[in-house]
């Protein structure tokens, strides 16, 4: 028997299935005819949970064992394996949080610029030419979504005060 | 008739605007198909935001044009490369590169070009043909029939997508329950929204899909810093002049090859799943069977470029046939123009030809039109493309990115919308990571609001059970489905094992039961040919094991 990743994956599913089944008991039943709303999730839940349960059982008894503690994923590997995603996966987070005020164009360059500067590199030229291309590709997408398809992005409290 | 069809080519081909979309639509199709790390899904979402202002049939054109330019697209970057640009053209590098290396650039360009505009010409005329007469089919389905197509679409597409079959359930399944968050739509009962109003209105369908799909396929791209940092490709190609008319003639002397390619690529368009990426490859290895210079393949063979080309192209073809007639998308590509029909309020279905036929007419029309766009910019598209392999991808993916973002907002004018897209972002991006195949759960989000609806209908006029296996097109659904779920097991089996041996004769003898149930003349015969088919395998593979 063996714990390797689809191990640790299926316990999840597990224990996601088990939150959202007890949440499902809450779905209000308001007495129409016909099918219940929480029968449909159910189903689909106890599906998940059997098919989660299978991944479960077949991963531990797979031949094949992923040493959680091997190089492939020891921490520094893993680091360096997902630095780029983190590092979008924050910037996007930063992006979302201050867009109230910032707005689409300016957090929007801002956003570019920042994960183009983490991702290629913070040599001079590239800084500017990140900048150029974050102030360009963003303006063209920004007017095209504005004057062409008449989108209101969010403007942003700094734009809407200036 | 005729008026609906001369209407519906007056919106598509005199119309300036339209045909300039569809110019541009074709123009980014083809790079998103040569840049290898894209692929045509990526370009026909990335498209989809623009389209929120267009008209339907605006909308729908332009994504046709992205769409049919996506398939031919990957050809230029295999051939001038040796690197396929999307996995419908991995068969094409195997002899369009050895024919470039070779001296022939301009001939192998030619014959990918103009394989690729035979096979969408055919699966045209067969999308023409047979769209309205399945519709009518569909007429019969009751709603036990549409929930048992629904599961056997997602089964097929968790068998046909590769990899581990658990996982793929695992992926659709929670593609279903992603769908069953917010209020339900026959009881407007709200449902796992844990006191956020924001849940109420559940997941909108395209930030999902943009979410698990270009998000997380974006986070892949970037993933290595050295390959991030570098070039698209390392190696370039230069200008070359396409030699149209030897090519044309040479795919002339092989029709053959050209309409059993292209009918393989309807029929893998057809069923849920198989696109591009898998009629290619089979395509490829029939022409190579039925070939008399089997040896000169890999060797720059013209029919090892006709094939898979003509093939990936008719496989749009045979996609759009499963949308416009039942409403049930058989890919990634047509789920994305089911939701942009939805977005203005047209729900394709069986009666979506009759109810829409100006809509259903132009989709024809403009796939016609697509592949005319294709042949014409691919000279131009070569030049600009050129000039995109010079892009690190980290550049790319940081703008699309953004897009992205600018794009789901526009759709209900939300921030909550770029919150689901990113977080289905990176639920995609750890499922890859993890080996969940990413299609069943895409299907699984468009597909659950609809498989539920039908499940109410049927249990709204009768709570028997029973009709889900007595009426013939279900059960012929869910037979198929079972047939799909075993199919992986099939291919893993060893040649000579007896289940490898009985799975396909078994397969047809079951299917013809609820064919022989359906009770016209026409279903009749077909059951019979599958019963006596399946009934003189099971006899030569047993005669075979007896021998041996």
């Amino acid at each position: 028997m063996s714990i390797n990743k689809d191990t640790i994956v299926a316990i999840f599913l597990l224990l996601f299935c088990g939150i959202m089944i007890n949440s499902s008991f809450d779905i209000e039943d308001p007495g129409y005819q016909g099918m219940k709303a929480s029968f449909w999730p159910t189903i689909v839940l106890c599906l998940l949970s059997i098919m989660s349960l299978v991944m479960l059982v077949k991963s531990m008894i797979a031949s094949t064992d992923i040493n959680l503690n091997s190089e492939n994923t020891n921490s520094q590997n893993v680091f360096l394996k997902f630095k780029n995603a983190s590092i979008c996966f924050l910037m996007f987070i930063i992006f979302l949080g201050f867009l109230d005020y910032l707005g689409m164009l300016i957090g929007g360059v801002l956003f570019v610029f920042g994960l183009l500067t983490l991702l290629g590199g913070f040599e001079i030229k590239k800084i500017i030419n990140h900048l150029i291309i974050s102030i360009i590709t963003i303006g063209i997408m920004w007017s095209i979504f504005t004057f062409g398809l008449k989108v209101i992005l969010p403007e942003g409290e700094i734009l809407r005060i200036w | 008739m005729i008026d609906v069809i001369l209407q519906a080519f007056a919106s598509i081909v005199l119309d300036p605007v339209t045909l300039g979309l569809m110019l541009v639509g074709t123009l980014a199709g083809i790079l998103a198909g040569a840049i290898p790390g894209f692929t045509i899904a990526m370009g026909v979402i990335l498209t989809l935001p623009f389209t929120f202002g267009m008209t339907a049939i605006q909308g729908l054109a332009t994504m046709l044009g992205v769409f049919v330019g996506g398939f031919s697209g990957g050809l230029m970057s295999c051939m001038l490369t040796g690197i396929p640009g999307t996995p419908s053209s991995v068969a094409t590098t195997f002899d369009g590169f050895p024919l470039v290396r070779s001296g022939r650039p301009g001939l192998a360009l030619g014959l990918g070009l103009w394989s690729s505009f035979f096979g969408g010409m055919i699966s045209a005329v067969i999308l023409v043909a047979l769209a309205p007469q399945l519709a009518f089919l569909g007429l019969e389905f009751g709603p036990w029939d549409y929930f048992s197509l629904i599961i056997f679409a997602l089964t097929i597409t968790v068998s046909l997508s590769g990899g581990n079959i658990t996982k793929g359930l695992i992926a659709g399944l929670l593609g279903l329950f992603a769908a069953t968050v917010g209020e339900d739509e026959i009881n407007g009962v709200a449902r796992f929204t844990f006191g956020f109003d924001e849940f109420k209105q559940g997941f909108a369908f395209l930030p999902v899909l943009i979410g698990l799909f270009a998000f997380s396929q974006l986070l892949t791209d970037v993933e290595d810093d050295k390959r991030a940092k570098s070039p698209l490709m390392s190696q370039s190609g230069s200008v070359v002049k396409v030699e149209h008319r030897q090519a044309i003639l040479i795919i002339l002397k092989r029709w053959v090859n050209l309409f059993r390619s292209s009918f393989i690529g309807i029929f893998t368009g057809i069923l849920p799943a198989a696109g591009g990426s898998i009629s290619n490859i089979l395509a490829y290895d029939q022409a190579k069977k039925a070939s008399p210079n089997r040896s000169n393949f890999g060797k720059g063979e013209y029919d090892g470029v006709i094939a898979p080309e003509a093939a990936n192209n008719a496989t749009a073809g045979g996609a759009l046939i499963m949308m416009m007639a039942l409403g049930i998308p058989g890919d990634i590509v047509t789920a994305v123009m089911l939701g942009a029909l939805m977005i203005h309020n047209i729900i394709p279905g069986p009666t979506f030809i009759q109810d829409e036929p100006l809509l259903a007419y132009g989709v024809f029309i403009a796939f016609f039109v697509a592949h005319f766009f294709m042949v014409g910019l691919q000279a131009f598209s070569l030049r600009i493309f050129l000039l995109v392999t010079k892009i690190p991808m980290y550049v790319l993916a940081s703008v699309i990115l953004a897009y992205c973002a600018i794009g789901v907002f526009a759709l209900h004018n939300v921030v909550f919308d770029i919150w689901v897209m990113f977080f289905f972002g990176v639920i995609g991006y750890f499922m890859k990571k993890l080996g969940f195949p990413l299609a069943p759960m895409i299907l699984g989000v468009v597909l659950g609001k609809l498989a539920e609806l039908n499940l109410a209908r049927a249990s709204g006029i009768s709570d028997d059970l029973l009709l889900f296996i007595s009426r013939p097109w279900s059960l012929f659904f869910l037979l198929m489905a079972v047939i799909s779920v075993i199919f992986p097991f099939y291919q893993e089996a060893r040649k000579d094992s007896l289940f490898s041996k009985f799975y396909v004769p078994m397969s047809m003898i079951v299917l013809s039961l609820p064919l022989f149930l359906m009770g016209s003349p026409v279903r009749m015969i077909v059951a019979t040919i599958l019963v006596l088919t399946g009934v003189y395998f099971l006899y030569k593979r047993t005669s075979s094991l007896k021998t041996t």
